[in-house]
């Protein structure tokens, strides 16, 4: 499938989601901005972002739409639903449950 | 799933499915703009085009195969994928019309013929009384040794009404019956069907009037108070052609002046499955209405002619309501020892009540299972078929499944295939359907031979279709799934080098095996069952009723529509009687109470033959009874063996005198003569009756049925107020209706003249036309059955012999005479259709017996069916056999071996 073996499952669509409840944006810019947000930590395949894209899209949490980009072509630009926005915030609370508790066993074992 | 969710998602998937191409390239337009970004990202970084394009394709990580992720992604490909299969099964099936025009009708006749007998079994048995929560509606019925579905009196029913706490209202209606309309006065009044109910029937039904009122509870408690009608609404419609404004207008029925204050709505035509009654009248009302005129029907506890229904109560169970029953029962027979002795009572569902009320639903689940067996047949012909045709594409599918597709995947599409040939074959069945109902509404004139509102029930409805559309499915799967199995289990290696391969083994050749033995057991079966019908009707026809059927006028009169008391009824049928005896061209005339093989169901009479030793459980024995007067025997022609018949000096006043029937006297004195000997009726302490003569038995209500004890009551010792006139001729007795008519008009103007007819016509009707509906309906399964099973089975044995034609050619090669291989061949078809025969043989002997115990009289094992039909199936498969193998024993073995 399309989610990466060294991402947490799921998490691709809480980074998407994320990047665009900033702004709306094209697949190419998503891609930079991953790369550029998480350095080298997370690698995400070209290949596997328009799949987790199009996946979120027939999901309802984002549309798309098809405006020129800054260098003047037609691109396709992502943006947040009401209904994305609302699925963002329960994943990231999720997340931050999830991830405060894991962090909380390995301080655990520190200790 | 929240209705937001949808309204993003449904347009997205309608675009996917609709939009398809435009979608696919905005896909590739958004791909090439990432590619184009990452070549020129690679290009500054000092690649060169080339590689830099090639570096950018190989972080995209396979183009096609992430264009066909997001295209799972689009969640529709379940409906592609089945569109595709749907297109790709078209153009295959078109490219052999004349299989596919044969597949449909097969499927057509299966599914047509048993959708339409299903709406007989539907609307004789299984659909809901037309009021809301028909499932909680039972009903009550007394019961007694020789009936579990008698009915209740009026005061029987007050008590069960007073007494029981099981329901929501309990109601009660007597049967539908002829009633004397007029909208005005002194206007010559015409025959319509009024039903009696009580107050609560509507209320307590949930029948909401589609205008006016239903009734009110105090109409219906003083006798004779309220004279108010609830008008059926087919009436409102012919009659009043539903004008509004008929609330409050005075009709006249029976002669007395009734206000309508309402009109059922459309949705309830009644509680009966036949009839659909013109109006509704109060029974307080019943002084108005033909009732026993023997009894007062407001005081006497036996004078049973209500059917009593009720709503149970939502936390009652049937069985509670059961033993509240029994032991309200057994109070009537504790308090009222003489009229409720033996008797209990009973609580039925509507499927009970369908079912124990009426016989014939058993036609109804005859015709099913006929018509089912013709679809099965059906089914095995095309699976053959699709069989035969999917080892044609032994090739096509091993290339399928070498180059990856999934065996699931390849089943689906082969199912696809039969699916398109089960929805036309649907389709195009529900075509049938609707033509064989059709036939059977024309014969509706013939099945009901009444002036009262009846009709056939029978209708292609939503059930009906949905059946038709469930069996479709259901045969796809039938005739697809197997041959869809077997195919794709082809040997790779095998299936590509040859055209058309068995796998070693015995396993396939077996399943079209099984296929020829199921044709030839249920066509054998099918033809059996329509064979025995259609002879064991004959049988009944040559044994002849009993009396002469010809020259008979016979016409009916109820002066009960013109409130005559009984002594005007005894005198109008007096001077009715001398009058048209005076008449020229009347041989003789006398009066019935019922008409023999007519469609009024036979009165009964209890009694206790004097002297006899009754068993000690039972107080009386019933027997079917006719009132007739003097003439009778002799008009009708029936011999009176022993004895005499009535005289006229038989009167009202002169001891009481009965005329029994030969199988009566045989009963009950089996070593000596009934002439002579007494019963009482009722019960040991009735009123004595001698018995005057014996007559010989005919013919009382079917000419299938068995003997039957039947006794004569006479009329001036019996006085009714319905009775028929039969007048005996010696021209044409349809030239008698006129001076009958004339007589009756000098007698009264206003008292009309119901069912005039020739006695023949009715009897044609009744005793030859209606069976001879079931019988063309039975031989038209059977023909239609044994034409699929001849057509499938010689397909079947032509193909299994065309197959091994290679193999002939070697036998040939190897120096087998033409006659060896013939009867190689043939002998392979023979035994399967030698043991299809045996399996078909012990079917139809046990359709036989079961047919025989529901409905005939035929008696025995039906030879000739089976002289003829075994025979006939042998000739048809070594014909098929011989064709083919004729065939092969002719090609020289060097075509032969090269033939693939």
């Amino acid at each position: 499938m399309s989610k990466p073996s060294d991402l947490v499952q799921g998490t691709l669509d809480l980074l998407l989601l994320k990047i665009l409840a900033l702004q709306p944006m094209n697949g190419w810019a998503i891609s930079q901005r991953l790369k550029q947000m998480s350095g080298d930590v997370l690698q995400v395949s070209d290949g596997s972002l328009y799949p987790a894209l199009h996946k979120l899209e027939q999901e309802g949490w984002i549309t798309a739409e098809w405006k020129l980009s800054e260098n003047n072509r037609r691109a396709k630009f992502y943006s947040l639903t009401r209904l994305g926005r609302r699925h963002l915030e329960k994943e990231a609370a999720n997340w931050n449950r999830l991830s405060a508790a894991i962090s909380q066993v390995v301080r655990l074992e520190e200790a | 799933m929240r209705p937001e969710h949808w309204l993003y998602i449904i347009p997205l998937r309608l675009r996917s499915l609709f939009r398809r191409r435009r979608v696919e390239q905005e896909l590739n337009e958004e791909l090439q703009f990432h590619l184009e970004h990452k070549i020129e990202e690679g290009i500054t970084k000092g690649l060169s085009p080339k590689e830099a394009r090639y570096a950018a394709m190989r972080a995209m990580d396979g183009l096609e195969q992430r264009k066909e992720q997001v295209r799972d992604t689009r969640r529709i490909h379940w409906l592609t994928d089945f569109l595709d299969d749907v297109r790709f099964a078209i153009r295959s099936l078109s490219r052999i019309p004349g299989l596919t025009v044969f597949v449909v009708i097969t499927l057509a006749l299966g599914i047509g013929m048993t959708s339409a007998t299903f709406s007989m079994v539907d609307a004789l048995i299984f659909r809901p009384y037309p009021v809301p929560h028909p499932s909680s509606v039972v009903t009550l019925v007394s019961t007694t040794h020789d009936s579990n579905f008698d009915d209740f009196s009026y005061r029987e029913y007050l008590d069960i009404r007073a007494k029981t706490k099981s329901y929501d209202g309990v109601i009660a209606y007597a049967d539908m019956q002829a009633v004397g309309f007029t909208a005005e006065p002194g206007a010559m009044p015409r025959v319509r069907g009024g039903v009696m109910v009580s107050g609560n029937y509507f209320r307590a039904l949930g029948v909401e009037p589609r205008l006016g009122r239903g009734f009110r509870e105090d109409e219906d408690q003083v006798p004779g108070r309220n004279a108010v009608a609830v008008l059926g609404p087919d009436f409102w419609n012919h009659e009043f052609a539903s004008d509004p404004s008929v609330i409050g207008r005075k009709v006249r029925l029976n002669g007395t002046e009734f206000t309508v204050i309402g009109v059922a709505p459309e949705t309830f035509p009644g509680m009966l499955i036949f009839g659909h009654p013109d109006f509704y009248m109060p029974l307080a009302m019943s002084r108005v209405f033909s009732t026993n005129l023997q009894k007062n029907f407001f005081e006497d506890r036996d004078d049973r002619e209500l059917n009593v229904k009720a709503r149970l109560k939502p936390s009652t169970t049937l069985q509670q309501a059961r033993n509240e029953l029994a032991v309200l029962a057994k109070n009537f027979e504790l308090e009222y020892p003489k009229v409720n002795h033996s008797r209990g009572a009973a609580v039925y569902t509507q499927f009970q009540t369908r079912t124990i009320e009426d016989g014939n639903w058993r036609f109804g689940v005859i015709f099913v299972t006929l018509a089912l067996a013709v679809l099965l047949v059906a089914c095995t012909n095309v699976a053959g078929l699709l069989l035969s045709r999917a080892r044609a594409r032994t090739r096509e599918i091993a290339v399928r499944l070498a180059i990856g597709a999934g065996r699931f995947r390849l089943i689906r599409l082969l199912l696809t295939e039969s699916l398109i040939l089960a929805a036309l074959g649907g389709l195009a069945g529900i075509a049938v359907g609707y033509g064989f109902v059709e036939w059977f509404h024309n014969k509706e004139s013939i099945v009901f031979m009444t002036d009262l509102p009846v009709g056939v029930p029978f209708n292609m409805d939503t059930r009906a279709l949905l059946v038709a559309l469930a069996l479709s499915a259901v045969s796809a799967l039938l005739c697809g799934l197997a041959p869809a199995l077997q195919s794709t289990r082809t040997d790779l290696v095998n299936g590509l080098k040859s055209a058309d391969v068995d796998i070693p083994g015995r396993k396939r050749l077996w399943g079209r095996s099984l296929l020829v033995v199921a044709q030839v057991s249920i066509s054998l079966m099918l033809l059996t069952a329509s064979f025995l019908m259609a002879r064991s009707f004959q049988h009944s026809l040559l044994d002849g009723t009993g009396f002469k059927k010809d020259h008979l006028l016979m016409t009916s009169f109820d002066p009960r529509l013109e409130q005559y008391s009984a002594a005007q009824t005894k005198q109008f049928y007096k001077l009715l009687a001398e009058r048209v005896r005076e008449t020229p061209g009347v041989q003789s005339a006398a009066f019935t109470q019922t008409v023999p093989l007519g469609q009024d169901s036979l009165d009964g009479v209890a009694f206790v033959p004097d002297g006899f030793q009754m068993p000690r459980d039972r107080d009386s024995f019933t027997s079917a009874m006719d009132t007739v007067d003097e003439a009778y025997f002799e008009t009708m022609g029936i011999p009176v063996l022993r004895g005499r018949g009535f005289l006229a000096s038989d009167t009202a006043d002169s001891p009481r005198v009965a005329v029994v029937n030969e199988q009566f006297a045989k009963h009950y004195w089996p070593g000596g003569d009934a002439v002579g000997k007494y019963i009482r009726l009722d019960n040991s302490a009735g009123i004595p009756v001698e018995i005057v003569g014996v007559a010989q038995t005919i013919k009382y209500q079917d000419t299938r049925e068995r003997p039957m004890d039947f006794l004569y009551m006479l009329l001036a010792q019996h006085p009714l107020s319905r009775m028929t006139l039969m007048l005996r001729s010696s021209g044409d007795p349809l030239q008698m209706v006129q001076p009958v008519k004339e007589i009756v008009q000098t007698l009264d103007a206003n008292l009309p003249m119901l069912q005039t007819r020739a006695y023949e016509d009715l009897y044609l009707n009744m005793a030859v036309k209606g069976p001879q509906i079931a019988i063309d309906l039975v031989r038209t399964m059977g023909a239609v059955g044994l034409f699929l099973a001849i057509a499938g089975l010689y397909g079947l044995v032509a193909y299994n012999v065309a197959r091994r034609t290679h193999e002939i050619g070697i036998r040939m090669a190897l120096g087998a005479a033409s006659s060896d291989v013939l009867r190689l061949v043939m002998g392979k078809g023979l035994t399967l259709v030698g043991m299809g025969t045996v399996i078909g043989l012990a079917m139809g002997f046990a359709l036989e017996q079961l047919m025989n115990s529901m409905l005939f009289n035929a008696g025995g094992v039906d030879v000739v069916a089976y002289v003829i039909v075994v025979p006939s199936l042998f000739l048809v498969t070594m014909l098929a056999a011989y064709v083919p193998a004729r065939r092969a024993s002719r090609i020289a073995p060097t075509q032969a071996l090269r033939y693939e």
